[in-house]
């Protein structure tokens, strides 16, 4: 995905002249071709998160289009501040990016893991957050972002995840129907949906067809979807790489309560601690059960759980009624 | 009142004796407007008035008076808790309405006791949390270079705020970019909320620091209109560098009971308060302040 956002930057900045990238010294050698193409349109500010977001911002208001870039561990949690009165305050259209969002950097341990920058950037007001899947996703949505013109956090990958189809393509704002089933629904945001992909096909074999949704677009919510999904489908398999609080398990939490919608909830995601050791990422995912085993072993659960209501099993897609 | 014309290359000649008797004339006005507010940081927008007065009667280019101007020189108020003074400014110079003073740390006004822009409009940016306004004027800057804009960026900072970090990193991008037509103003009046500002960085010097960050620094008597004038009329100080004039003031500049007396960061004026004050600056506010 890194190397999808890289080009699709690079388009963006050839079509557009206000497109503008900050790093806080890091993506070594990723953006190179970017840097001989468009020159003074590459900032490397130095390791200074806070200069990162404020320099951004001073450039969003004098009319440029920022794209402000480091690892999410730190692009998130370092500048909070400067990311919420500079940037949220007067409503800028800064795209702050964290690369390598969850536990990307596993073995680099926990100054490295951030699976807490979904929900310190969904706290911002007018703050909107992304965090694709899979490369074709980010080439999909980086535009859209741009032209939206208002603060985004992006949470993106590291490399070669793997790309999907959707029944729809990716839209801001619009959680993405990956596969179509019944009973119940898996949905993840991130690149955990490899994991998830991995799991609905190795799930259909044993004759369990569960709905999947990508939520791209962690804030705002997609209600419509959620709406949809309660409706269609007895229990929703949250599947996540992130900490308990404030990402997409959490707000799905609260949609639910204040919608009194009737469907089971389960989560995949980290633990409410910190994770020691540096292990690597695919240990990590397996320790926290959010692997495609994981997965396959949640949905059988959820699937049998859910076999004898029969409230929810006639309701087609909305796009296909 | 005077506001500055189009005249890049010649300035006005500045007439001292008048822009001291609207030092006085804001500084009777900050009292007002604190007095009537109940509001403190009174002793911090107290000391950087001349700062104020020389910036907006002399020194920033607003072609036509216009804040709106491509060309506008930048100017971030960076020490937003000081804001009466620069209300005091913006209205003695005519950009705001003299009444609106009135409406001070008042609900939903225009002018709330840290500046909101999305209050006032004019403003560059928000401000009230310390650290910001270098290096967002920083990003200014850049994108005003990149486009070969005359324009320059003034940021009024307090001694206190340099106790951030994110200012340090704004200086080391400052100078590394080369934006030698950034001028840091800094208030040093020694008195931050709590503690003096040369106890808590160990007596060592704030021109110093910016001097080893590689950008040019000069120490006046940031209460002196005359000294002010012929230090700004220097920048930008070398070619390449970014300029940081540390201005020596009083807290609580101009009226006697309140110089240097920690007391008045917090505190707010009496009616025999407002009454002494007013006495010895021997001049009315700009509004018609509560009695």
């Amino acid at each position: 995905m890194r190397r999808a956002f890289e080009e699709t930057l690079y388009q963006l900045a050839a079509q557009d002249e206000r497109v503008i990238f900050l790093t806080g010294d890091l993506g070594y050698q990723v953006f190179d071709r970017f840097q001989r193409k468009f020159g003074r349109r590459y900032v490397n500010v130095g390791v200074a998160e806070a200069q990162l977001v404020n320099a951004a911002a001073g450039l969003a208001a004098e009319g440029w289009r920022p794209v402000a870039y480091s690892i999410a561990a730190f692009a998130t949690a370092r500048p909070y501040e400067q990311i919420k009165i500079s940037v949220c305050y007067p409503h800028l259209p800064v795209i702050i990016v964290g690369a390598g969002g969850g536990f990307t950097y596993a073995s680099s341990g926990v100054t490295h893991h951030a699976a807490d920058d979904l929900a310190l950037m969904c706290t911002l007001p007018g703050m909107s957050v992304v965090a694709p899947g899979c490369p074709d996703e980010l080439r999909q949505l980086m535009p859209q972002m741009v032209s939206a013109a208002r603060p985004f956090y992006l949470r993106i990958g590291k490399f070669g995840e793997k790309d999907y189809k959707g029944a729809t393509e990716a839209t801001l704002g619009q959680a993405r129907r990956i596969r179509d089933g019944q009973r119940i629904a898996l949905i993840s945001t991130g690149d955990i949906a490899s994991e998830v992909l991995e799991a609905v096909t190795a799930l259909e074999a044993e004759g369990i067809v569960p709905l999947f949704y990508q939520f791209h677009t962690v804030k705002p919510l997609d209600l419509e979807a959620i709406e949809e999904l309660s409706r269609r489908v007895a229990a929703i398999v949250v599947v996540e790489e992130h900490g308990l609080y404030g990402g997409l398990f959490s707000g799905l939490c609260h949609i639910k309560a204040m919608h009194n919608y009737d469907f089971k909830l389960y989560r995949l995601g980290a633990p409410d601690e910190f994770i020691l050791g540096n292990p690597s990422r695919r240990e990590i995912r397996s320790r926290l059960g959010v692997d495609a085993k994981a997965v396959r072993q949640t949905c059988r659960e959820a699937w049998n759980d859910a076999a004898g209501d029969e409230t929810k099993r006639i309701c087609l897609p909305k796009d296909a009624r | 009142m005077i506001v500055n014309e189009v005249q890049l290359d010649l300035p006005p000649t500045p007439d001292i004796s008048l822009l001291q008797q609207t030092a006085r004339k804001v500084r009777a006005t900050c009292v007002q407007m604190a007095h009537d507010a109940q509001e403190g940081h009174l002793s911090g927008a107290l000391s950087c008035v001349e700062i104020l007065v020389v910036l907006f009667s002399y020194f920033l280019r607003l072609p036509n008076g216009n804040p709106w101007s491509a060309q506008r020189d930048r100017f971030v108020f960076s020490k937003g808790h000081a804001c009466a003074a620069l209300y005091a400014v913006l209205a003695e110079t005519g950009y705001i309405p003299a009444e609106w003073l009135s409406g001070y740390a008042v609900a939903d006004s225009p002018l709330p006791n840290h500046p909101c822009k999305r209050a006032l409009a004019m403003l560059e940016m928000s401000s009230g949390s310390l650290g910001h306004g270098l290096g967002f004027a920083t990003g200014m800057l850049y994108g005003l270079k990149m486009k070969n804009s005359p324009a320059r960026g003034i940021v009024l900072m307090s001694d206190g705020e340099c106790n951030e970090g994110s200012v340090w990193e704004a200086a080391m991008f400052a100078r590394a970019q080369r934006l030698d037509r950034l001028i840091a103003i800094v208030d040093h009046n020694n008195h931050q909320a709590v503690g003096k500002h040369d106890e808590l960085n160990g007596f060592t010097s704030l021109g110093e620091k910016f001097r080893s960050f590689g950008w040019r620094a000069v120490e006046v008597d940031g209460n002196d209109i005359q000294e002010l004038i012929q230090i700004l009329d220097r920048v930008p100080f070398a070619k390449g560098r970014p300029a940081a004039v540390i201005a020596k003031t009083k807290a609580g500049a101009g009226i006697t009971f309140m110089e240097n007396d920690q007391r008045w960061f917090y505190r707010t004026p009496t009616t025999e308060d407002l009454e002494a004050a007013l006495q010895e600056l021997n001049v009315r506010p700009i509004h018609k302040g509560q009695p």
